[in-house]
C-alpha cells in the first residue's frame, strides 16, 4: 500500500474544501446559467400557438381543501370557458392564509389579477373593486335570486354597491366521534351537553378541540359560538353591540368549557389543528368543513365511520352558524381585463352545480337556484360513506343555520377588519388564560370595536 | 490525564444533549418523509411504519418541486453575484473611512437591514409593477439586495479593518494602485469572511419568503419557499410527508457545505472580534 500520509490531499483522492467551493461554485453558476436560460424561468405559459385571442385573463384563488375541484377548474372549466370565448386564461392557486397578503400587494402596487378570489368578502377594499351588480344581475336572470347569505355578505346597503360576487359558501357544521360521546351517553345536541361530556371526554383522552388562536378556523367557530348565546358584534343596523351580558356569559362559559374539557394547545391552534386533533384520533369534537371527514375516509383511518356531521349545538339564544368560508370573486377597478372578468364571473356562477359536484359537496353555490338545495341532496345522499346519508344533513346546516359573518347585520368594512384582526377570539383566550375577567376583555374588545366602526363610518362606509 | 478526560467529559455533556436536540427536527424530518400520508396521524405508528419513497415521488412527479429548486438556485447565485460586487466595495471603503461618518455611515446601512419586509412588501410592490417585473424572478433578484447587502457590508467592514493597515501600505509603496491592493491582499486575507457572507447570503435568499409570494404567482416561477406551502398544504390539509421531504432535501446539501466551511465560516465571524 502506498504511502500518501506526507501527500496534499488531492494526491490522497480526497477532495479539499478549496476543491469543493471551486466545484460547488462551478455547478452553482452552471445551475444560474441554465436556469436563466430556460425561458420558463422568465416567462409565463405559452399562449395558444397561431391563434389570435380575444383576449387575456387572469385569476389567482386559492389551493382548494379538495384537490379534485382544482384539477377541475383548471383541467376542465377554465380550458372549456377559455376556448369557448376566445381568452387565454391564466390561472394561480396560492395558499388561502396568503390571500390577505397578496390582495394588500396588490392594492398598494395597483396592479395585479383580473379576477382575485378571497375565502372571506373583502368589503375594506371596497374603493378599490368596481361594482358587481350587473354581474350579479345577469346570473340571476339565468338561475334565479342571489341568495340572502351571499348578499349579506357582499353588498353594501349604505353605498348601494356589491363589492364582490360570491359563487359559494361552506357550512360548517360540528365534527364528532359518534364512538366516544356514545360510549359516555351523550351527543352534542347543545352546548350544555358538550360542557357536560367535556369532561368525561378529556378524562378519557379525548378532548374538545375548538381553537382559542388567531386564526381562520377559531374566529369561525367562536363568533358563531357567540351568536348561540344571543352574543353579535353588531346590530341589523351595522351598530356594534358587542357588550352586553349574553357576550359576557359566552365567555365565561367557554373559559370554563376550556378549564375542564380542553387542553392548552387550542391557543397555539392553526388551520391544520382541527383536523390533525381528529386525525391523530385524539379530538372528540370539532367545528370544521367536510375536508375533515373527506380525508379520513380516503385514507381509511380506522374512525372514519363513526365521525358524524350534526349542525351547530344549540345555546340559549338557538342554533345559529356561519359559514365555513365565503368564496367571493372581486374585480379591482385598475384590472386589465375587466369585460373577460365579468363574463367569466357570470358564466362560473350559473354554472354553479358543476363546481358544487367537483368540490364534493364542501361547496356550496351562492346563487340556490343553480343547484336547488333538493338536488343537492339527492347527490349527498348518495355518498355511500357510513354513517349512511351523513352528508345529507349539510343541505339543513346550509338552509337553516348559517349566516354571515356580522350578522344580523351584513359584512362590511369594519366586521372585515374585526375578523382580520381576530379581536372575538382574543376576547375569548384572555379569559380562557386567567389574563382578564370575562367583563374586563368584552368591555376592551367592545372599546376597540367602536373605534374600528367610528373609522369606517367616517368614510362612509357603514 | 485525569484532567483530560475530565475536561473531554464535559464536553461531552454539554455537546451530547444539544447535538441531539438540534438533530432530532432532521431526524423526525427524515422519518417522516418516509412515512405513507395515512400512518402519519397514527399514535401507534410513530416508529414501526411501512417505509416508502412514495413522498418523494408524488414531489417529484406531480409538483414543480425541481423547478422552485432551480429558480430559487438560480436567484440565489445571482442575489449572491450582486451582493458581493456591491458589499466589497463598500464594506472596503466604509472600513477604511475613519472617524464618524464612517461609523455613522456603517450603523445607518446596518440598520436598513432591520426594516422586516412584512412593511417593505408593499411599497416596493409598487416598484414591481412600475419596472413590469410582476411574477418575474428578475423581481426577487432586485429586491433581495436590499436585505443582503446591508448585511454583507456591516459583516465584511469589520473584517477588512481587522486586516493590518500596513499590508495596503506596503503594497502600495510597492507600486500596487488601491484597487490592486484590495484585489490582491485584502481580498485574500479576508476569504473567511467573503465565504461567510456567500453562505449566509445564499442561506438568506432561499429561506426568504414574503417577497416571494407577494412577487411571484404562477406555478413556474415559484421558488422553494413558495411552492412547498402552496402545492403541499391544501387550506387546512397539510401534506405532512411530502413537507418533510420537500425540506429535507435542500437542506442536505446546505449543510454539507455549511460543514465543508465550517472552519472558514466561524473565523468570518469571530475574525473581527479576535484579531
Amino acid at each position: 500500500m502506498p504511502d500518501t500520509a506526507g501527500q496534499p490531499p488531492e494526491a490522497q483522492g480526497r477532495i479539499t474544501r478549496r476543491e469543493l467551493l471551486k466545484k460547488a461554485g462551478a455547478g452553482a453558476i452552471g445551475l444560474g446559467v441554465a436556469g436563466s436560460a430556460a425561458p420558463f424561468s422568465f416567462a409565463g405559459p405559452l399562449r395558444y400557438q397561431g391563434r389570435w385571442l380575444k383576449g387575456d385573463l387572469s385569476i389567482i384563488q386559492w389551493v382548494h381543501f379538495v384537490p379534485a375541484y382544482d384539477d377541475w377548474f383548471d383541467n376542465t372549466w377554465v380550458k372549456q370557458w377559455g376556448q369557448a370565448n376566445d381568452v387565454q386564461v391564466k390561472v394561480e392557486h396560492i395558499n388561502n392564509t396568503l390571500l390577505d397578503t397578496r390582495a394588500a400587494a396588490e392594492v398598494a402596487a395597483q396592479s395585479g389579477h383580473d379576477l382575485f378570489f378571497n375565502l372571506h368578502p373583502m368589503a375594506s377594499y371596497e374603493d378599490q373593486v368596481i361594482n358587481h351588480a350587473s354581474i350579479i344581475h345577469e346570473v340571476e336572470r339565468k338561475v334565479g335570486k342571489y341568495g340572502a347569505l351571499a348578499k349579506s355578505s357582499t353588498f353594501n346597503p349604505k353605498t348601494n354597491k356589491y363589492f364582490a360576487v360570491s359563487d359559494n359558501y361552506v357550512p360548517d357544521p360540528v365534527i364528532w366521534r359518534h364512538d366516544l360521546w356514545n360510549g359516555i351517553g351523550e351527543s352534542p345536541a347543545t352546548w350544555d351537553h358538550v360542557a357536560k361530556a367535556a369532561p368525561k371526554l378529556k378524562a378519557s383522552g379525548h378532548p374538545i378541540g375548538i381553537g382559542q388562536s388567531q386564526e381562520l378556523d377559531s374566529n369561525m367557530a367562536l363568533i358563531a359560538f357567540l351568536m348561540c348565546f344571543g352574543g353579535f358584534i353588531q346590530d341589523e343596523e351595522n351598530r356594534p353591540t358587542l357588550y352586553t351580558k349574553s357576550t359576557v356569559d359566552a365567555v365565561k362559559f367557554m373559559a370554563n368549557l376550556f378549564k375542564t374539557g380542553e387542553d392548552s394547545g387550542i391557543f397555539g391552534w392553526n388551520p391544520a389543528s382541527n383536523n390533525n386533533y381528529l386525525y391523530s384520533g385524539t379530538g372528540s369534537m370539532i367545528l370544521n368543513a367536510i375536508s375533515a371527514t373527506r380525508t379520513p375516509e380516503a385514507q381509511h383511518l380506522p374512525f372514519s365511520d363513526n365521525l358524524w356531521i350534526w349542525p351547530i349545538p344549540a345555546g340559549p339564544h338557538g342554533r345559529i352558524g356561519l359559514e365555513h368560508v365565503m368564496g367571493c370573486y372581486s374585480i379591482w377597478k385598475f384590472a386589465q381585463n375587466k369585460e373577460n372578468a365579468e363574463r367569466f364571473l357570470a358564466d362560473m356562477c350559473i354554472h354553479g352545480k358543476d363546481a358544487t359536484i367537483a368540490s364534493q359537496l364542501y361547496n356550496f353555490p351562492s346563487f340556490p337556484g343553480a343547484f336547488p338545495f333538493q338536488d343537492i341532496r339527492k347527490a349527498a345522499a348518495a355518498d355511500t360513506h357510513k354513517p349512511s346519508g351523513k352528508y345529507s344533513i349539510l343541505t339543513t346546516i346550509a338552509e337553516k343555520y348559517t349566516h354571515n359573518i356580522g350578522y344580523p347585520g351584513t359584512t362590511n368594512a369594519a366586521i372585515d377588519e374585526i375578523f382580520s384582526k381576530y379581536l372575538i377570539p382574543q376576547m375569548f383566550a384572555q379569559v380562557s388564560q386567567g389574563k382578564l375577567s370575562a367583563q374586563d376583555s368584552v368591555r376592551d374588545t367592545m372599546s376597540v370595536a367602536k373605534g374600528i366602526y367610528a373609522k369606517w363610518r367616517k368614510r362612509g362606509k357603514i | 490525564m485525569t484532567s483530560g478526560w475530565r475536561h473531554r467529559g464535559f464536553s461531552y455533556v454539554i455537546v451530547v444533549p444539544f447535538s441531539v436536540l438540534l438533530a432530532f427536527p432532521f431526524f423526525w424530518m427524515a422519518v417522516t418523509s418516509f412515512k405513507p400520508e395515512a400512518q402519519v396521524y397514527d399514535p401507534t405508528k410513530v416508529w414501526s411504519f411501512h417505509p416508502t419513497l412514495a413522498n418523494y415521488g408524488f414531489l417529484f412527479h406531480h409538483t414543480g418541486y425541481l423547478r422552485w429548486l432551480r429558480n430559487s438556485s438560480f436567484v440565489g447565485v445571482v442575489v449572491v453575484l450582486i451582493t458581493l460586487v456591491v458589499a466589497v466595495p463598500a464594506g472596503y471603503a466604509l472600513a477604511r473611512l475613519s472617524g464618524r461618518v464612517g461609523r455613522t455611515m456603517g450603523v445607518a446601512i446596518f440598520l436598513t437591514y432591520l426594516v422586516p419586509p412584512t412593511l417593505l412588501f408593499l411599497p416596493l410592490s409598487r416598484v414591481i409593477a412600475k419596472l413590469g417585473l410582476d411574477d418575474r424572478l428578475w423581481a426577487l433578484i432586485l429586491v433581495y439586495p436590499s436585505f443582503t447587502v446591508p448585511f454583507a457590508i456591516w459583516l465584511l467592514m469589520g473584517f477588512f479593518k481587522a486586516v493590518p493597515q500596513e499590508l495596503e501600505d506596503a503594497a502600495l509603496m510597492d507600486g500596487c494602485s488601491r484597487l490592486g491592493a484590495l484585489v490582491r491582499i485584502v481580498l485574500p486575507v479576508s476569504l473567511p469572511g467573503l465565504i461567510t457572507v456567500v453562505i449566509f447570503t445564499f442561506s438568506l435568499v432561499i429561506n426568504e419568503f414574503v417577497y416571494a409570494i407577494t412577487f411571484i404567482s404562477s406555478s413556474t416561477n415559484r421558488t422553494v419557499t413558495v411552492g412547498v406551502p402552496t402545492d403541499l398544504i391544501r387550506g387546512d390539509l397539510f401534506n405532512w410527508p411530502g413537507i418533510m421531504a420537500a425540506i429535507l432535501l435542500p437542506s442536505i446539501p446546505l449543510a454539507l457545505v455549511y460543514n465543508a466551511f465550517l472552519n472558514r465560516f466561524i473565523t468570518g465571524f469571530t475574525g473581527g472580534a479576535f484579531r
